[in-house]
């Protein structure tokens, strides 16, 4: 091989091995762990004393997107029992948000302890998913670490159940008709783990698992409460589900003994708290694209 | 020379395409894992093809078939093929259609691990290789082929070609990554896009190379001339498709489900890069059947090169 051959060469596969050796050494290095639920350091026991509540109100600003429709013609039985079936990540009724997922991120307690140091019993009650109109219902719901989750299939058509955690194992499991309830639980805090069916792939839903039960989901009329919380210092998040990583709001919350606390959260255009991503995901690609 | 063998290969060739079009529906719709059973779907050999599973599902029956196919093609190549390497060549697609199997048994089971899957795309391409490889082999026009001159240049073609089939090679390995590493409603990694892009650049210049060069060299020829022309042709619709998958990707997360155009553009792209593999293999095979090796090639230069002599020595 002549000289300018070997140049060549050498030129076009270090082209090649510049780009591989780019991609692999630029991969999504946002592996921050996710431990929400109050930083638990050491096991103060259960809380027993007076406790007092967080409610509000989630609000959206602005105009929100409108719901898209689905096309469930890949299956029949979709369409048939929910024709109308609607995207539900931003439900705003008269300004109000619903399935936002808010909670009790860190906080002290009265008396000088972190909410994480203390043991929260996991409630014998099951949390219950359903798959119903190739829909979840919930669409975001809560559960406590080691709490059960039971699945059910309410569709006349076979669903796959897809956890996508960051922390805990990620699990797939099909789940036909008729077939008994799925009995999952998790066994680290994470918020939020998303969830989809591959077989109808507009199915998602959000769990957001902690160790505290101190977190609530809105409801349609954008309200929410927290119960039994321990008088003290919190700091309190609001998620939205939005695009493809979700939004977060924060706010510092003070809960007097036997008392109530406002935590009133807005998305949307002038939204109130701080705001910033969440759920981990790949970032945005910021190449430039040519706008009409 | 079998005329029966070679149309089988073609036809063999043929379907491991239609496989790898299944395999990049399956992706753009992300229905891998619309069933966590492998090599049953729910539990059935025929479950009902709803949903994505349709998809799975429809991708494991091509694959099936393709597997199938491939074992009648040994056994064909067994008994009717004389050279032994050809032979082998029979052998190792038959080993390389039962690993990508196990391959896609393995990204069920792992539930899509990057390196698991992007492996798995990249054996199809192989896999693709080797059949339209074996396709080549078994023709009229492979076999009937005849030494052309020695080449006169100074990069010797079959080297080009080699460059521009492995600049191919890891564009399709970078492509298979990028695809895996985010589902239809995440936005793609920057850094693998950005990565993907250079690497298109790379081929870009390494097949421009070597397919002009042919067209030059060759243009005469065209058991040469006409795969160089229609590398360098798909060339062009795969960059048109690339920059169109790019930016029908770019708004997918913001959709409900996969949907059209962002599936057949992409699904597109994946098809358009494996003929752009495999037109490539076939001019580089081609360059090395009729095109003379290095030594020959060194003995040419130096002849030019004494010849140079003898003129500069004595001008008359």
């Amino acid at each position: 091989m002549n000289k300018q051959t070997k140049v060549w060469l050498v030129l076009s596969i270090a082209l090649s091995l510049l780009a591989l050796g780019s991609a692999c050494s630029g991969g999504n290095t946002n592996t921050t762990s996710n431990t929400n639920g109050g930083g638990a350091s050491a096991d103060a026991g259960p809380y027993s004393g007076p406790t007092g509540t967080i409610s509000g109100v989630i609000s959206y600003n602005g105009t929100p997107p409108a719901p898209k429709k689905i096309d469930t013609t890949a299956d029949p039985v979709c369409g048939q029992k929910n024709p109308n079936l609607m995207t539900d990540d931003t439900i705003v009724k008269d300004g109000k948000l619903a399935n936002t997922f808010v909670y009790i991120k860190e906080g002290t307690v009265e008396g000088g302890k972190k909410v994480g140091d203390y043991s929260w019993p996991v409630p014998p009650t099951p949390v219950k998913l359903d798959q119903n109109g190739c829909h979840y219902a919930p669409h975001v719901l809560g559960i406590q670490v080691n709490q059960k989750l039971n699945i059910t299939n309410s569709d006349a058509t076979q669903h796959n159940i897809h956890w996508t955690p960051k922390l805990n194992p990620e699990w797939n499991q099909s789940q036909a008709n008729g077939a008994p309830p799925i009995e999952k639980t998790f066994t680290r805090a994470e918020t939020l783990v998303p969830v989809k069916c591959n077989q109808h792939p507009w199915m998602k839903g959000y769990i957001g698992v902690l160790k505290h039960p101190l977190f609530a989901v809105s409801s349609d009329t954008g309200a929410f409460e927290i119960k039994g919380v321990p008088p003290g210092k919190y700091t309190v998040v609001a998620w939205k589900e939005g695009g493809a990583t979700g939004e977060e709001k924060t706010m510092e919350v003070t809960v007097p003994a036997n008392g109530s606390a406002k935590a009133d959260f807005a998305f949307g255009g002038a939204a109130t708290g701080s705001t910033k991503p969440s759920l981990q995901m790949m970032p945005a690609l910021e190449l430039p694209v040519m706008k009409h | 020379m079998n005329r029966g063998l070679n149309r089988f290969a073609i036809l063999v060739a043929c379907a491991t395409f239609f496989l790898i079009i299944a395999g990049a529906l399956v992706t753009s719709h992300d229905a891998g894992l619309a069933t966590n059973d492998w090599p049953l779907s729910n539990g059935q050999f025929f479950p009902r093809m709803v949903g994505n599973l349709f998809w799975e599902h429809g991708h494991r029956m091509v694959a099936t078939t393709v597997g199938m196919l491939t074992i009648v093609l040994m056994i064909y190549i067994l008994a009717k093929e004389k050279r032994d390497w050809v032979r082998k060549l029979g052998i190792f697609a038959l080993l390389a259609v039962i690993a990508q199997g196990l391959l896609g048994g393995l990204t069920v089971k792992l539930m899509l691990p990057l390196a698991v899957s992007s492996a798995h795309a990249t054996l199809a391409q192989l896999f693709f290789c080797t059949t339209v490889s074996l396709a080549v082999f078994t023709s009229r026009s492979w076999i009937e082929a005849r030494p052309l001159p020695e080449e006169k240049g100074l990069l010797p073609l079959r080297y080009l070609c080699t460059a521009a089939l492995v600049t191919i090679f890891l564009q399709l390995v970078l492509g298979a990554t990028l695809r895996h590493s985010a589902t239809w409603d995440q936005h793609l990694p920057t850094h693998l896009v950005l990565a993907h892009i250079g690497g298109a650049v790379a081929v870009m210049i390494a097949l421009g190379m070597a397919t002009l060069t042919v067209l030059q060299r060759h243009k005469e020829e065209k058991f040469l001339a006409r795969p160089a022309l229609i590398a360098l042709l798909l060339l062009f619709v795969q960059l048109s498709l690339g920059i169109a998958a790019y930016l029908t990707r770019l708004k997918s997360p913001d959709d409900p489900q996969p949907l059209n155009p962002m599936v057949s553009i992409t699904v597109a792209h994946v098809a358009c890069g494996a003929l752009v593999f495999v037109s490539t293999i076939i001019l580089t095979l081609r360059t090395y059947r009729v095109l003379p090796a290095r030594p020959a090639l060194r003995e040419s230069f130096l002849q030019d090169y004494r010849i140079g002599q003898d003129l500069h020595v004595n001008p008359e």
